[in-house]
């Protein structure tokens, strides 16, 4: 009996899964790559290096970022700007700047040590590739570019969300200075990947409020 | 030393609470250092005065009329001292001086190449207060100036703590760097257009607190976290100054200097500070490299290997083993030196090996003179005679011990010269000969001619410092120096000066016509004693490197193998080496370039160099030291001995050597004054190295004889040809940093001889001497005596005069 | 191979005789070398550091150290206001200000003609007869901002050869301390501190 009960609750599952997918009212798998899930805003997916609005590099090529990564898998070399044609402000840029996205573990404490804000990190989490050299990302495929567009290694390919490198994650601010509650309000550095700058900081009412808690 | 320090007097004093027994009158930041309590610091270092500068030593003592801050760097202790280095008013103090210090630094640390080993850095992380009151501008300065062509001058940096500028002045004697201005303007600067050019500009990189110095061979090339170090000995200085070599990525980026009691007390020469360049070199040989119809191809190891073995090897049975010779191996371990010497004597059967190029010392003399000084000798004798090389051009080690010995410690230095030398500003006697009259001269003082020197000498301590003053008198002389010293000294030690890298080490393992492994002398006696490790060898002594040179043109000498040697730069009869190698059958040449030497070799073998191999090295003082690998050698290349190993094999008489290790257990069971040495003891027991022997008596000791030498010449003009610290030596020329600051093919004459002669400064002359002839612009110089002709040996465009101090002087434009 | 004259050098070894240690001499040097060129340029240095065996770096270092060593050319006329504190107190600023505003030079500049230059000092050790002020280090005190004035249009249309202690004080000073100071009898004629040996005192050598 008890049976016969618990087949046919089971089934019950099934059913009303069923037809709520084909009406679409409980979607539970998703048409991915057509269709994909919003990420949160802290999600930690593939870095870009900035550039200042003026179209200069952030990178000074100090090598903090290989320092503080656990999984040592960032390359810098740092080399003397030309000083009639530097590429970042001052003395030091990143000559060579290469990240292992094999070895990578995604924990964003390059970010939180770049003392200029020059690695970031996006939304972008999709990057198979067929051979392990494709793996390392160079300084041409990790530096936006002057138009504060990023590159993508394959950006024909399907799965490129190309919308989804251009969104910087909130991780960032949460942890850098712009997430301290003495900036509260203050307006911050950028608000996508290099160009233009964050918005205020709200405070800790206004997030519970906007998530519903408060 | 020991017995010295045990009568020094101690003291009582209380530090943080806890009492130590000090040495009477030391400095308290040294005493507290020494037991245990690190006070922080910018201006103190422990080789050069006290000033008082940063006051970052601030610590509390007791006084009679209360507790008093005082800065721990001028304050030598007293008995009875309590001091309080970490309480809440140092605290406050240290505290109060970083964020003083930090008004005018820039905070551009990620940018510096002090960041990450700054002790500004570290200091204001341990001591600082952590925010600062200081809202104002910072000062500014242009960034960086170049104040030579090695270090970089970044003010803004600065915290005037003095230590470049003492370190120019009271350590390595050229103060080109000082304050400039008053209060708030002060700034470290040179005298305009006169840059910072000293052979010891590198240590004020290293000693720098900050980053307002910096080197720029190592300028952004890779950051502290990033090193890898190891330490090891530099083979650019024959006293081998202890340094640790820094890699990235198997990649030597810098040397760095180490404070070592024995030899040089820190500091390094911008030669054998900045000589790494070479190792990383596009030029390397990484492939060996056989001969083919005049041209040089690639080949593989075997065929290149079989091919040496085998026209060696045919050499050898036709004409016997005294139709081969060797040359060189003064530049590699004293392991790579064995196997060398073992693979001539045993495989090749031959006794004609020489490691020095016909323009060093008697072999006996250099490898076992009787009572042969220490470098510490220098600091406790009451005279040392510099009859020899300038030694800040070829013996930098030596001439700071020198010079920190005349200067700081008392010892009377008495400089034997014929020119401008290093030391003079701190020699009690300076008495100048002409090149070629040193014979004269040392009979003019058997005469009693110079009192003085006699009095600075006669019945005194003294330590002689005798080499090759130039090329004019020859070898002879300093041996009939020393020897002269000996009968009129109440004890003499003696330093023999030979400046080519490890030939000390060389000449230890037998690389000498008349020597054998551990200061040998070779016989047929300890020939036959060497039988039950080496079987049969020839017994009568070779040729040396002239010698061997002659042979070949003569015909007797068919086959050449050169380890690491350029004789055709190095030897001084350039002529002879010219017809040698045009008439030598067969050369095999184990090197690290392609140079003049090996250009036309028969087989090219690439070899690993330093930081790419393990072993030991032996000092001018006979101080053995490791040198440590920490780079793969780069490509095929391989070492000496693994070279020397399968070409033993395929000539059929294999040595058997499997490792450097094992090396040195043979060198110390074969060679009697090596016994007892081993990488264990010299890594843990003995990391600064020991003199040798360790154990029993040299077999071998030599008595400096008084050798006839020849009289004074007579002409207008004599030439003076030395070596100078930037020539054209194949390491050099391949290390674009240093290749650059040699000065050339000049001419130095005294300004008061240019009008006889028509020439001016910067015109062409023609010398001519009876061995050779060449062109050179002229240099007027106060420091060449009239009548004398300076030139510095081994410069590109320049060609060797021969050792005939006669020279014509013509001028061309 | 000097740059100086034999009557410089002249000057020059006597100095250097007057101290047993060489180096001793580089000050009295710097002065005589400023009295060569009217300032101490690189050569000057560079002869005075062969005088007293230092290297030309540590010469400079001296000479950047002493605010009366200038490095640049003066005027013929160096105006030198003190604003140290008892001065300060009297006006010493306003002083300054009013002989910048009627020379046209800038605290610490010279005119483009080459005839005045304007400075402030530290104290000049004329306390009691403050404001301070020197013309070629030749003393006025008691010195008002309409006196200061005065003083720049006299030099201005006057250009005497020699300026003088006395005259000064009677057409421009008013209230002096203690009369104690070293007086150069004759005057000054350049904008170098006088005193003997240098010959920039008139009547200098005899």
């Amino acid at each position: 009996m008890g049976i016969v009960k618990d087949l046919l609750k089971g089934l019950a599952v099934t059913g009303r899964t069923m037809i709520g997918t084909i009406t679409g009212r409980e979607l539970v798998t998703r048409p991915y790559p057509h269709v994909k899930r919003e990420k949160p805003q802290r999600f930690h997916g593939r870095h870009v290096l900035n550039r200042y609005p003026d179209g200069m590099e952030k990178c000074i090529g100090c090598e903090l970022c290989a320092g503080a990564c656990p999984a040592e898998c960032i390359y810098v070399r740092g080399k003397e700007n030309d000083i009639d044609n530097p590429v970042s402000p001052g003395e030091r840029f990143g000559y060579v700047y290469e990240i292992n996205m094999l070895r990578c573990i995604f924990c964003g404490l390059c970010v939180e040590a770049c003392p200029t804000e020059a690695i970031t990190m996006t939304h972008l989490f999709e990057m198979s590739t067929t051979n392990r050299e494709d793996g390392i990302y160079t300084k041409d495929e990790l530096l936006m570019s002057p138009d504060g567009k990023v590159p993508h290694m394959f950006p024909d390919d399907p799965l490129a969300d190309l919308g989804e490198l251009d969104t910087a994650d909130g991780w960032v601010r949460a942890t850098a200075p712009g997430g301290r509650a003495a900036y509260q309000g203050v307006r911050m550095w950028a608000g996508t990947p290099g160009v233009g700058d964050w918005s205020p900081e709200p405070s800790q009412e206004e997030r519970d409020r906007r998530s519903g808690d408060g | 030393m020991t017995t010295e320090r045990e009568m020094v007097d101690t003291v009582t004093i209380t530090v943080d609470g806890v009492e130590h027994q000090v040495p009477a009158g030391e400095l308290l930041i040294k005493a507290a250092q020494d037991k245990g309590t690190y006070i922080p610091r910018f201006c103190w270092h422990e080789r050069m005065a006290p000033v008082g500068m940063c006051r970052m030593c601030l610590v509390e003592i007791e006084t009679p009329r209360g507790p008093a801050l005082v800065p721990a760097c001028t304050t030598p202790v007293n008995d009875g001292m309590v001091v309080d280095t970490k309480g809440a008013t140092v605290a406050k103090a240290q505290e109060a001086v970083l964020e003083y210090l930090l008004i005018n630094h820039p905070l551009d640390c990620p940018v510096c190449d002090k960041g990450g080993e700054c002790p500004l850095q570290d200091q204001a992380m341990s001591h600082g207060p952590g925010e600062s009151r200081f809202v104002e501008f910072k000062r500014t300065f242009e960034k960086p100036i170049s104040i030579s062509e090695l270090v970089l001058l970044d003010r803004e940096r600065c915290i005037l703590c003095a230590r470049c500028t003492r370190f120019s002045e009271e350590v390595s004697g050229d103060p080109l760097i000082e304050f400039i201005d008053r209060g708030n303007h002060v700034q470290v600067n040179t005298f305009p257009d006169e840059p910072f050019r000293s052979y010891f500009s590198g240590n004020t990189v290293q000693i720098c607190p900050v980053g307002a110095l910096t080197a720029k061979p190592y300028r952004f090339r890779a950051r502290p976290w990033d090193l890898e170090k190891v330490e090891s000995s530099s083979l650019f200085d024959t006293a081998h100054p202890r340094i640790e070599i820094h890699t990235s990525h198997d990649v030597v980026l810098r040397f760095t200097g180490v404070d070592n009691d024995a030899t040089n007390h820190g500091w390094l020469s911008d030669k054998a500070r900045f000589g790494f360049q070479y190792i990383s070199s596009d030029d390397r040989v990484l492939v060996p490299l056989v001969r083919q119809d005049g041209e040089h191809v690639e080949a593989e190891w075997n065929e290149a290997l079989q091919h040496a073995a085998d026209r060696l090897g045919m050499i050898k049975d036709e004409s016997g083993g005294e139709a081969l010779a060797v040359l060189g191996g003064a530049q590699g371990t004293n392991e790579d030196a064995y196997a060398l010497s073992r693979f001539a004597r045993q495989v090749l059967g031959t006794n004609n090996v020489d490691a020095r190029m016909d323009d060093a010392l008697a072999s006996h003399f250099l490898a076992a003179t009787v009572d042969r000084a220490r470098i510490n000798d220098l600091d406790t004798a009451d005279t040392i005679v510099l009859w020899g090389p300038d030694l800040k051009e070829e013996h930098p080690t030596l001439y700071l011990r020198a010079r920190r010995a005349a200067q700081d410690l008392g010892v009377e230095l008495v400089v034997v010269h014929p020119r401008a030398n290093g030391l003079d500003d701190r020699a009690g006697h300076k008495i100048t000969y002409r090149p070629g009259g040193g014979f004269a001269l040392l009979e003019a003082f058997g005469r009693g001619d110079h009192p003085e020197f006699d009095a600075a000498v006669n019945g005194k301590k003294v330590v002689a410092l005798v080499g090759m003053t130039d090329l004019a008198d020859g070898p002879k002389l300093p041996e009939a120096v020393a020897a002269y010293l000996r009968s009129k000294a109440a004890s003499c030690k003696i330093l023999p000066l030979n400046s080519r890298g490890n030939t000390y080490g060389a000449l230890d393992m037998g690389l000498a016509p008349d020597l054998l492994p551990g200061r040998v002398a070779l016989d047929s006696e300890s020939a036959g004693r060497l039988a039950g490790h080496w079987g049969q060898i020839p017994a009568r002594p070779g040729r040396d490197t002239r010698g061997i040179l002659e042979a070949v043109v003569a015909g007797e000498i068919r086959g050449l193998v050169l380890v690491g040697a350029d004789p055709v730069r190095d030897v001084p009869d350039s002529a002879l080496v010219a017809e040698a190698f045009e008439a030598a059958e067969f050369v095999v040449s184990i090197d690290t370039f392609v140079h003049d030497s090996n250009r036309s070799a028969d087989v090219i073998l690439p070899a690993a160099t330093l930081s790419e191999k393990d072993g030991t090295v032996t000092n001018v003082e006979g101080r053995v030291q490791r040198v440590n690998q920490i780079r793969r050698p780069p490509g095929q290349t391989r070492t000496d001995w693994a070279i020397l190993e399968d070409l033993s094999a395929l000539i059929g008489s294999p040595m058997g050597l499997t490792s450097a290790e094992t090396i040195t257990k043979e060198i110390a069971e074969v060679a009697p004054v090596y016994a007892g040495v081993s990488w264990d003891l010299l890594e843990w027991d003995h990391r600064d190295g020991v003199v040798l022997p360790i154990e029993g008596p040299a077999p071998l000791t030599h008595i400096p004889v008084m050798l006839e030498g020849h009289g004074a010449p007579q002409a207008e003009f004599t030439l003076h040809a030395a070596r100078v610290m930037y020539d054209d030596g194949v390491r050099l020329r391949h290390s674009p940093a240093l290749r650059k600051l040699a000065p050339g093919a000049i001419a130095c004459i005294n300004p008061a001889d240019a009008p006889k002669l028509g020439a001016r400064e910067g015109a062409r002359v023609r010398l001519v001497t009876r061995q050779g002839e060449g062109e050179f612009d002229v240099v007027l110089d106060e420091g060449t005596p009239s009548g004398v002709v300076y030139v510095p040996l081994n410069q590109r465009g320049g060609v060797s005069l021969g050792t005939d101090p006669v020279v014509r002087v013509t001028v061309v434009t | 191979m000097s740059v100086w004259s034999e009557e410089v050098q002249e000057r020059a070894r006597a100095i250097v005789a007057r101290y047993p240690e060489k180096r001793s001499a580089i000050m009295p040097l710097l002065y005589l070398a400023m009295s060569v060129n009217g300032y101490l340029t690189d050569e000057g240095m560079e002869e005075v550091a062969r005088w007293v065996d230092l290297t030309p770096a540590q010469v400079l270092s001296v000479a950047s150290f002493y605010s009366m060593y200038k490095r640049e050319r003066t005027g013929k006329y160096l105006v030198s206001c003190c604003t140290s504190i008892s001065c300060m107190l009297a006006g010493g600023d306003d002083v300054l200000a009013a002989m910048e505003d009627e020379s046209g030079v800038p605290d610490g500049e010279t005119d483009e003609e080459g005839l005045l230059t304007v400075e402030h000092v530290e104290c000049i050790g004329s306390c009691g007869g403050a404001v301070a002020v020197q013309v070629n280090y030749e003393l006025i005190e008691g010195v008002t901002p309409e006196k200061g004035r005065a003083l720049v249009r006299w030099l201005k249309e006057a250009r005497p050869e020699v300026v003088n202690t006395d005259e000064m004080q009677t057409l421009f000073g008013s209230r002096t301390s203690f009369d104690w100071a070293v007086k150069e009898e004759g005057g000054a004629v350049g904008p170098y501190p006088a005193f003997q040996p240098l010959g920039t005192v008139r009547g200098g050598d005899e």
